[in-house]
């Protein structure tokens, strides 16, 4: 069994080197996130914030009609596979964007072999990285990234998730699980902005920041000479009032050029996924954004027809926008279902749920360029080489954040490893 | 004796290993053209007792559409951008067109056949010199996005029986009607019924006009595809037929099947009389449906054996031919 502040004491050796190392050696978990409020440490994880932009393709997308193409099979469809940047590979013709830009930051993972392809549970389990059971509340990839990588000082929100569509949205709520609320994503569905955050107009900038001061000095002359960690909390807590209403510029997208805007496109994904760059570039550590509903059961090629242009250009456009920035490298961008379709086309022209061999892409921070991992036979009807689980995944995703994917979280007495039984990343996709 | 549509019966039922979307019949005869998932062209006589199709020829995606000008010029399209014209009589190749920039979705030939039209996600119909292959005309007016910003589809084309006219359909409901003449657009219909845009539940779309028929004497286009659907994930609608005054640009009614027959009418045929229009398709299932337009009913309806993606009809009009998912079929009326 392993001692989580020892785990926590070894991620901050990589990202922060000797100075965090001490302050994390010394402290137990709640004071060492106090102790990365430190001006130094917070400054020096700062310039190293990593984060993820999860693309939920909500009611599961086709790896057919995406990332792994079955020219010319019964199963294949009508849709061409084009060559990518990597010679060799092949992308749908549907993603001609992806499949120049493949080279540069992202790999594929052809091998996912999930086995629940229900959506309720495909996205339980593709959300938590394990199966849920009733005795523990897991958190989701979310919540894990935000607790590992959020910091103390932050004045904006940990995670954020958009889900515009009504179908589905019960599983898309996140879940934060024993990681407790603070690690809840701020869930914003209809619109892409949250309520509430603006100032009352009966209060005046000046009005409220000067109440703040008051509090804020109350609270300091309060907290001399008591070392409390609940104390600090609560003025933690409060110092984020102001940040997080801040913050509501970073959801409104007409703060960025018209020509930005036009780059992204007039669809909600679009503009949710310029949104999603702003939170980042602000040091939001995890944003999902969902795109539904793929669950083309009819007509798979018409729906998939509209939909994956519209990916290939969001996506291509977010990872443009993140490399001009200097922000991919520090920036995982992630594709992923709760399952993908099945090979056979039904009499409806259809694809259904299919959770045995799908696709998944990961993007940026970490990752490999031009990597393909994992294979699925000429029909695309099972995993032939490289088979992989989600916990595989989530350990992949996670080492290429550089979280510790060894660590183990406690539930009262219980380890609860941040990997479901510790399961390796796929090496062969990580820088 | 006059073709009875409630007496619609299998006359003979081919299973095939693809899903066939092209269908064109030769006059007079009992040989049909097929072509679909495999990428293949194949000649059926279904007049044989045990029908053997010859493979023709092959497009380099799904083959879409085909249609015969004349006796001896088959002109097959498909999602490979490609129009190939082939000698029906010796199963040769003629030659291949990259006709359109984006997937072709239907082809068909004028009654006279001297022209071939075709339609294509590029949103352009191309009339072509059926003879020599060479473009005619490009006949524009469907918008290339739907209002949501998605990428539109133009599906459907046919020709009036005097061949004067030709009418287009696209995914969000718009029809065109076009002079074949000169190319000038005559009118332009609205079918919005037949698209479903969720901007809520599932934020995609789902319909469009998948074919049209007019009446003999041109007065009257039928549009068919299905209704508005709920639970866009399937094709969850009766399937629907909306008929138009177009010369007055109105809408004269709306038919749908019942709730037991459901999805997209891939292909409408009139009567040779005009008494009644057929309509074929379906969803998960098949859909055969039977409308009287001057009556505004439907005469007749039933599960088809398989999702029909093509339809013909012999010339007295008590024989259809369909082809359709993992079957080829011939009813008797």
């Amino acid at each position: 069994m392993q001692n989580p502040s020892l785990n926590r004491r070894s991620f901050l050796g990589k990202s922060l080197g000797t100075t965090a190392a001490v302050a994390g050696a010394a402290a137990a978990d709640m004071t060492l996130l106090n102790a990365l409020a430190q001006p130094a440490v917070a400054a020096e994880l700062k310039k190293q914030q990593k984060s993820v932009i999860l693309l939920w393709l909500a009611g599961g997308a086709s790896q057919l009609e995406t990332f792994d193409p079955k020219p010319g099979r019964a199963t294949g469809g009508p849709y061409r596979a084009i060559p990518t940047s990597v010679p060799g590979v092949h992308f749908s013709e549907l993603m001609p964007k992806m499949a120049a830009r493949f080279a540069k930051n992202t790999a594929v993972i052809r091998s996912l072999n999930t086995k629940i392809a229900d959506h309720g549970g495909g996205a339980t389990l593709m959300s938590l990285g394990r199966r849920d059971e009733p005795s523990v509340r897991y958190p989701d990839l979310g919540a894990v990234v935000a607790r590992e990588l959020a910091r103390a000082d932050a004045t904006v929100p940990d995670y954020v998730s958009f889900y515009a569509q009504t179908e589905g949205r019960g599983s898309a709520v996140g879940q934060s699980g024993f990681l407790g609320a603070r690690y809840l994503p701020m869930f914003l569905t209809d619109k892409s902005k949250p309520d509430n955050l603006e100032r009352l107009a009966a209060v005046s900038d000046l009005d409220h920041k000067q109440r703040a001061d008051l509090r804020d000095m109350l609270s300091k002359r309060f907290a001399e000479g008591r070392d409390n960690a609940a104390v600090g909390s609560h003025n933690q807590a409060y110092a984020r009032v102001r940040g997080l209403m801040a913050s509501d510029k970073l959801f409104d997208i007409e703060q960025e050029s018209q020509k930005m805007r036009d780059r992204y496109g007039p669809t909600q994904f679009g503009q949710q996924a310029l949104v999603a760059r702003r939170l980042v570039e602000a040091g939001v550590p995890f944003v999902k954004v969902g795109r539904g509903w793929w669950d083309s059961h009819g007509e798979n090629f018409e729906t998939h027809l509209e939909l994956v242009p519209e990916l290939d250009h969001v996506m291509s456009t977010l990872l443009d926008d993140l490399a001009e920035r200097g922000m991919l490298e520090n920036t995982l961008v992630v594709t992923l279902s709760e399952f993908g379709r099945t090979p056979r086309i039904n009499a409806s022209l259809g694809r259904d749920h299919f959770a045995s061999a799908w696709s998944t892409s990961l993007t940026g921070c970490g990752i490999r360029g031009g990597a393909v991992y994992g294979k699925t036979d000429e029909d695309g009807q099972k995993v032939v080489d490289g088979e992989i689980n989600a916990a595989a995944l989530f350990a992949t995703i996670y080492e290429a954040l550089g979280i510790d994917v060894t660590k183990e979280y406690h539930v009262g007495p219980r380890p609860i490893p941040i990997v479901d039984n510790f399961a390796g990343p796929v090496t062969e996709v990580l820088a | 004796m006059a073709a009875d549509p409630t007496k619609l019966k299998v006359a003979k039922d081919l299973g095939r290993p693809d899903i066939l979307f092209a269908l064109a019949r030769r006059k007079g005869s009992e040989h049909v053209f097929v072509g679909g998932s495999d990428f293949k062209l194949y000649d059926v006589d279904l007049a044989a007792a045990k029908p053997e199709p010859k493979a023709v020829g092959e497009h380099l995606s799904y083959v879409t559409s085909a249609a015969l000008a004349g006796d001896d010029l088959l002109v097959s399209g498909g999602y490979d951008c490609r129009l190939n014209w082939w000698n029906a009589a010796t199963a040769k190749p003629v030659r291949s067109v990259e006709a359109h920039t984006k997937r072709i979705r239907m082809v068909v030939a004028s009654p006279d056949g001297k022209l071939v039209a075709s339609v294509a996600d590029d949103m352009a119909c191309k009339l072509w010199d059926a003879a020599s292959g060479k473009l005619v005309r490009t006949l524009e007016g469907h918008e290339a996005l739907t209002p949501s910003h998605f990428t539109s589809m133009l599906y459907a084309v046919c020709f009036s029986n005097d061949g004067k006219l030709l009418a287009t359909g696209d995914k969000t409901g718009r029809v065109c009607v076009w002079n074949v003449a000169d190319g000038k657009r005559l009118a332009q219909l609205e079918a919005p019924g037949m698209y479903t845009w969720d901007p809520k539940q599932r934020r995609h779309s789902i319909g469009g006009i998948r074919s049209l028929a007019f009446s003999p004497d041109g007065a009257t286009l039928c549009v068919g595809g299905t209704g508005q659907i709920g639970n866009i994930d399937h094709l969850d609608a009766p399937a629907r037929l909306e008929a138009f005054d177009w010369q007055a640009g109105k809408s004269k009614l709306v038919l749908s099947t019942d709730g037991k027959h459901k999805g997209l009418l891939e292909q409408l045929i009139f009567s040779p009389d005009g008494k009644w229009v057929v309509g074929a398709g379906g969803g998960t299932a098949g859909v055969i449906a039977f409308f009287d337009i001057k009556a505004g009913k439907v005469l007749f309806q039933d599960a088809a054996p398989m999702h029909v993606h093509a339809l013909a009809m012999n010339e007295t009009g008590d024989k259809l031919y369909a082809a359709g998912h993992n079957k080829l079929l011939v009813w008797t009326l």
